[in-house]
């Protein structure tokens, strides 16, 4: 996970905090004080490890390393952007949607009508 | 008459060359046809999983504001979060469906509250939600059956037990007594990792169902 305080804490309420030897854990907790460059190393290293299936990631946060996000495309893990408390879920700025939408776009409908 | 047959079979078997290139052409057609109303289906579950994801996470961050409230800001907070060695109570399993061969696309499973060394507790798939799901027999050879059921019901209330331990176990980073509305924002989030693992599996059949019609299209184009 990496998110801000509420949502990890829930999480971790819900059963999913792991923490190996060395203190590492599975998620990193977004706040005021977090730099970009922790953002993206704690993506890299939850996209490059083993034992995760599925990293969830605040929507605010991924915004904050949309090119990281947007060019990850391996199935596994998978990665889910998700509302936080204090920023809606925009659609728009999904990073699956965001592929998936040149489908609709007036470009490929004139393609596919030459 | 002599000259006339050769360029009779020509014929016919240019026109059956015709006829095959229009059965494939149109078995092509349909099969791109039922590939983007698999993408358009996945789409629109996967919007409407996201809506409801947002609704259940409203509701925890409400319950963990509430428990925040009345136990206090300093009982509720992630500096009480214990960083010693512990594995993850609930976990993913993650599977490739075995009809998909050419396909990579995941499957994901929700294994909640099973510690380590303990049975797994796989999401829909407890042996207690399968017997009330298979018929049960009459009563005949009546002891036999009473010790089965027994048996079963034992199963279940270990394993409810289980569940009710490891939940406890959790909650107890925050103290011996929990306000109910960290109990509720329990549930509420794990309702939340739920909706999360059916948009995970919802997410692989959009983007393989889109991978589909992607190629399609490129197949198309020439």
């Amino acid at each position: 996970m990496i998110a801000d305080e509420d949502t990890v804490v829930g999480f971790l309420l819900a059963g999913v905090g792991n923490v190996e030897l060395l203190r590492k854990t599975n998620y990193l907790i977004v706040d005021s004080k977090t730099t970009v460059k922790q953002i993206e190393d704690a993506f890299k290293e939850f996209t490059a490890r083993e034992d995760i299936a599925v990293v969830l990631i605040s929507q605010y946060v991924a915004n904050m390393i949309r090119f990281l996000v947007d060019s990850y495309n391996k199935p596994v893990p998978a990665i889910l952007e998700i509302p936080s408390k204090d920023h809606l879920y925009d659609p728009a700025h999904d990073s699956v949607l965001s592929r998936v939408k040149y489908l609709f776009s007036a470009e490929s409908v004139a393609s596919g009508r030459r | 008459m002599e000259q006339e047959t050769p360029i009779l079979e020509n014929v016919e078997q240019e026109l059956a060359i015709v006829e095959q290139q229009q059965r494939q052409q149109l078995a092509e057609e349909v099969e791109q046809s039922a590939n983007v109303l698999q993408f358009m289906d996945s789409l629109d579950a996967y919007l409407t999983l996201i809506h409801s994801l947002s609704s259940t996470l409203r509701q925890g961050w409400l319950d963990l504001a509430s428990a925040r409230h009345s136990m206090g800001v300093s009982r509720v907070n992630t500096v009480l979060l214990d960083h010693k060695f512990h594995p993850a109570s609930t976990s993913l399993l993650v599977t490739q469906d075995e009809e998909k061969v050419d396909s990579m696309e995941p499957h994901f499973t929700l294994c909640k509250w099973a510690s380590s060394g303990n049975e797994k507790l796989l999401l829909g798939e407890t042996q207690s939600d399968q017997d009330k799901l298979q018929p049960q027999p009459r009563r005949r050879g009546g002891s036999q059956l009473y010790e089965e059921k027994t048996s079963h019901e034992n199963k279940a209330s270990h394993q409810v037990d289980q569940v009710q331990r490891e939940r406890c176990k959790s909650l107890s980073v925050f103290g011996t007594l929990v306000s109910p509305k960290l109990r509720a924002a329990q549930l509420s989030f794990e309702t939340a990792l739920e909706t999360l693992v059916e948009i995970a599996n919802m997410r692989s059949t959009m983007l393989c169902a889109f991978d589909k019609v992607h190629k399609m299209q490129g197949d198309s184009k020439g």
